[in-house]
């Protein structure tokens, strides 16, 4: 290797939902292993958003998919155990990782819920990289419970792309020498930002491979897809630098969280009780992440034409309480809503800064009561899950006390073409 | 209508109106000055409607008569034209002649019978007070009113005249701003909030003579009467926020401190501290020295100033720009800063006499 090439491991967990879930069952005295039957994380049927998010590996040998409607899944595999998603917990495994990982280098970049990148260059075992990562594989899964594929190389898109080639609880190498042998025989939609569109178009100019097109004549790929054709052809060369970026900054934009009511809202009263449930999830997920907003939205969707319009406000000092968020949300619905019924809702923060440094304010209201209760009850729902603690006003309103959808969230980009 | 007057007196005047004119407005007219003869004076008037200038000028009238003329094409031509006599006529159809040594304009105007006549405000007995004083207050409090609407009524500053006493305080919620004078008159207790631009606008206008100005408060307006120039501006309704009840009047640090030692001090922190998200500087008051900090991704800052400190150490934060406004406004050698704990406000008052108060909320630093 030479001397200044970098190096870089990508961490990514396996089947990283239903592991969280699966250990965390285990260390609560189940004994069952979701990892080994057909079980899958999905959305609750009967509230109208029931999909598959994640799946164990048994369950995909019955062709289950993620993003399938959960009774289609069903059909293919009637035992299929399914379990509801659990942000905190995710929240949670991930900042643990996270912070296992640093142990090994403090230049760490969250890629997102389930996947790192960590640069090791010059730090001890760096020259036995295969060692080392061996060495990280193994604490994971015994202090954490969970697997995780690892690859490694000198740029973070072979590194990513190295932590495909074996999975689970495995390492790969993928350095540049390896890029024929190992990475040229693979489809060309297993190429990092080949999506459904470019794949499609890849394929109509006979490109099946990662190795064909990395052999393509560049000035064709330009004009078939102009600039995006030239970082295509990088990738599959395996050419890339970016560094390893630790700033937050640049991933966390916001955190959202919507639902759709399964039955039409009408009154004030309910949609409040609705937001507050997504806001308990949203502001949980602020505080794992260490971060305040500034910027606070709603958005109603109309039961009747399904039309969709928002509201939102900047306030002056930065907060991450749920009740905080929750009456600027409340007053922001107020304002907004025009009376019909509706469908969906949804709650949405940004202009996000670490929760270090906040100006104070003569109006705002101190929320350092709140705080202390917001961390307590943090706490208590980590250790004895999202039900142990609830608000009173949710007992027999039929209402879920914890709204949690992945679906539009976007506090980690799942794609992206900056690496 | 036909007049004549100078190329100077006319330009200051036509300067003078225009700070109340919009740029760009929902109607031309408004857009416009109005020249109206009077007798021997010229009068002109721009308005947005929130703020009304009127100013009179001597000129030879030839024949009354009245026009509104675009503001700022005629504030170029008249800049442009040589320091000579002007020679203004009316045309038909209200386009304007001006005739000055060689040169000749003409522009269109319009009709001045819509144009909105300012308000006209007797109701109370005035208050007068110098005009450095006027011009020192407003230039010392008016960068801590509230550039967002949230409240409107902090978008202005408050001026309270009680027993002979004249205060005017601004704050947007993070800092404030407190200047006071004496004044000759007693008429009373009275207060009115004044918008923030109309003050920057009177503070620009009014030059810093000694002479008196008088303001007279009615429940919408606020005339501020220059003799020559009449300033009229909307004022803010609703209620000020009660500020006395913000300022404490205790401390458990007092820090004496040369005003212009702190600023270059504060001044080199904030090259670094900008280059920051938040603009931070750290101040660490102990053994008789105030210690400043700053770092950011560029790099880092350390500054010590000797001090006269009574009471408990401290180490707290705040938003250099924040600082640095306040300290621009004070004109004295040294100052006293009082403070109590980390997480409430600094108070900055004069080392003798209340003629000022400024406060500044600090910024609160986690883990």
């Amino acid at each position: 290797m030479n001397s200044n090439e970098r190096l870089i491991l990508h961490i990514d967990v396996n089947s990283a939902f239903l592991s969280f879930e699966a250990v965390y069952r285990l260390q609560h005295g189940e004994t069952v292993d979701l990892r080994d039957i057909p079980s899958a994380v999905a959305g609750s049927q009967a509230t109208r958003h029931g999909i598959i998010l994640a799946k164990s590996i048994p369950a995909k040998k019955y062709g289950i998919k993620t993003g399938e409607p959960t009774w289609e899944a069903r059909q293919k595999c009637p035992q299929l155990v399914t379990v509801p998603p659990n942000y905190a917990l995710y929240m949670f495994c991930h900042n643990s990782l996270k912070e296992l990982l640093k142990n090994f280098s403090d230049r760490i970049q969250v890629f997102s819920v389930d996947e790192f990148f960590l640069d090791v260059t010059g730090m001890p075992g760096a020259d036995q990289p295969l060692e080392l990562a061996h060495i990280i594989r193994k604490r994971i899964k015994k202090k954490l419970g969970f697997t995780v594929s690892i690859g490694i190389s000198s740029n973070k898109l072979l590194a990513k792309m190295g932590s495909e080639l074996k999975k689970p609880d495995a390492v790969s190498t993928l350095f540049p020498p390896e890029i024929p042998g190992k990475m040229w025989p693979l489809p060309v939609e297993d190429l990092y930002m080949v999506g459904r569109a470019t794949s499609l178009k890849l394929r109509k100019m006979g490109i099946g491979t990662i190795g064909s097109l990395a052999n393509c004549d560049l000035e064709l790929l330009k004009y078939k897809f102009k600039s995006w054709g030239k970082l295509l052809w990088d990738y599959a060369n395996g050419i890339e630098s970016s560094a390893v970026s630790s700033s937050s900054r640049d991933t966390v934009k916001g955190i959202g969280n919507s639902t759709t009511v399964h039955f039409d809202v009408e009154d004030r009263r309910t949609a409040h009780q609705v937001l507050l449930s997504l806001v308990e999830t949203v502001g949980m997920r602020m505080r794992f992440s260490g971060l305040c907003c500034r910027v606070i939205a709603i958005s109603i969707r109309r039961a009747e034409d399904l039309t969709f319009y928002s509201h939102q406000l900047k306030i002056q000092t930065p907060i991450d309480s749920t009740t905080a968020i929750y009456e600027y949300c409340k007053r922001l619905f107020d304002e907004a809503w025009g009376g019909e019924p509706i469908r969906h809702l949804g709650v949405r923060v940004s202009d996000l800064s670490p929760a270090v440094h906040i100006q104070l304010s003569m109006f705002e209201k101190e929320w350092e009561k709140q705080k202390v209760i917001d961390r307590a009850v943090d706490q208590i729902r980590m250790k004895f899950g999202p039900g142990s603690v609830i608000r009173s006003n949710f007992l027999w309103s039929g209402l879920a006390p914890m709204e949690g959808g992945l679906s539009d969230d976007a506090s980690y980009p799942v794609m992206t073409s900056i690496l | 209508m036909k007049f004549t007057c100078s190329q100077n007196n006319f330009l200051e005047a036509v300067l003078t109106v225009q700070k109340a004119v919009s740029a760009r407005s929902s109607t031309p007219l408004l857009e416009g000055i109005l020249l109206e003869t009077q007798k021997d004076v010229l009068k002109l008037v721009g308005t947005n409607l929130d703020l009304g200038i009127e100013t009179y000028i001597e000129a030879d009238i030839r024949e009354e008569g009245s026009v509104v003329i675009p503001s700022r094409l005629l504030s170029e031509i008249i800049r442009k034209l040589p320091d000579a006599e002007i020679e203004v006529t009316l045309l038909g159809n209200y386009s304007v002649k001006i005739v000055c040594l060689n040169s000749l304009v003409t522009l269109q105007g319009f009709a001045p019978d819509e144009y909105p006549s300012l308000p006209d405000i007797s109701e109370s007995e005035p208050i007068e007070i110098s005009k450095m004083l006027l011009a020192k207050m407003i230039r010392e409090t008016i960068f801590a009113v509230a550039t967002d609407e949230s409240r409107p009524v902090l978008t202005g500053s408050l001026l309270e005249v009680e027993d002979g006493e004249v205060t005017m305080v601004s704050l947007d919620g993070y800092r404030l701003a407190l200047q006071k004078g004496r004044i000759e008159s007693s008429a009373g207790h009275r207060k009115v909030i004044i918008p923030g631009k109309s003050l920057g606008e009177i503070g620009r206008i009014i030059d810093g003579s000694d002479d008196n100005i008088s303001i007279t408060i009615s429940d919408r307006h606020v005339l501020f009467d220059l003799g020559y120039t009449r300033i009229i501006s909307r004022v803010l309704e609703g209620e000020f926020i009660n500020y006395r009840q913000i300022i404490p009047e205790d401390y458990r640090t007092r820090v004496k401190v040369d005003t212009k030692i702190l600023t270059s001090s504060i001044e080199r922190a904030s090259l670094i501290a900008r280059e920051g998200k938040n603009n931070l500087i750290k101040l660490n008051l102990q053994d008789q020295k105030m210690t400043i900090t700053a770092n950011s991704e560029s790099g880092q800052v350390y500054e010590e100033i000797p001090v006269l400190l009574e009471g408990k150490d401290l180490e707290i934060a705040f938003n250099a720009r924040y600082f640095m406004d306040m300290l621009k406004a004070i004109p004295d050698q040294e100052i006293c800063m009082d403070l109590t704990t980390n997480v409430s406000p600094c108070v900055i008052r004069p080392i003798k006499g209340s003629d000022y108060t400024y406060l500044l909320l600090p910024v609160r630093i986690f883990g």
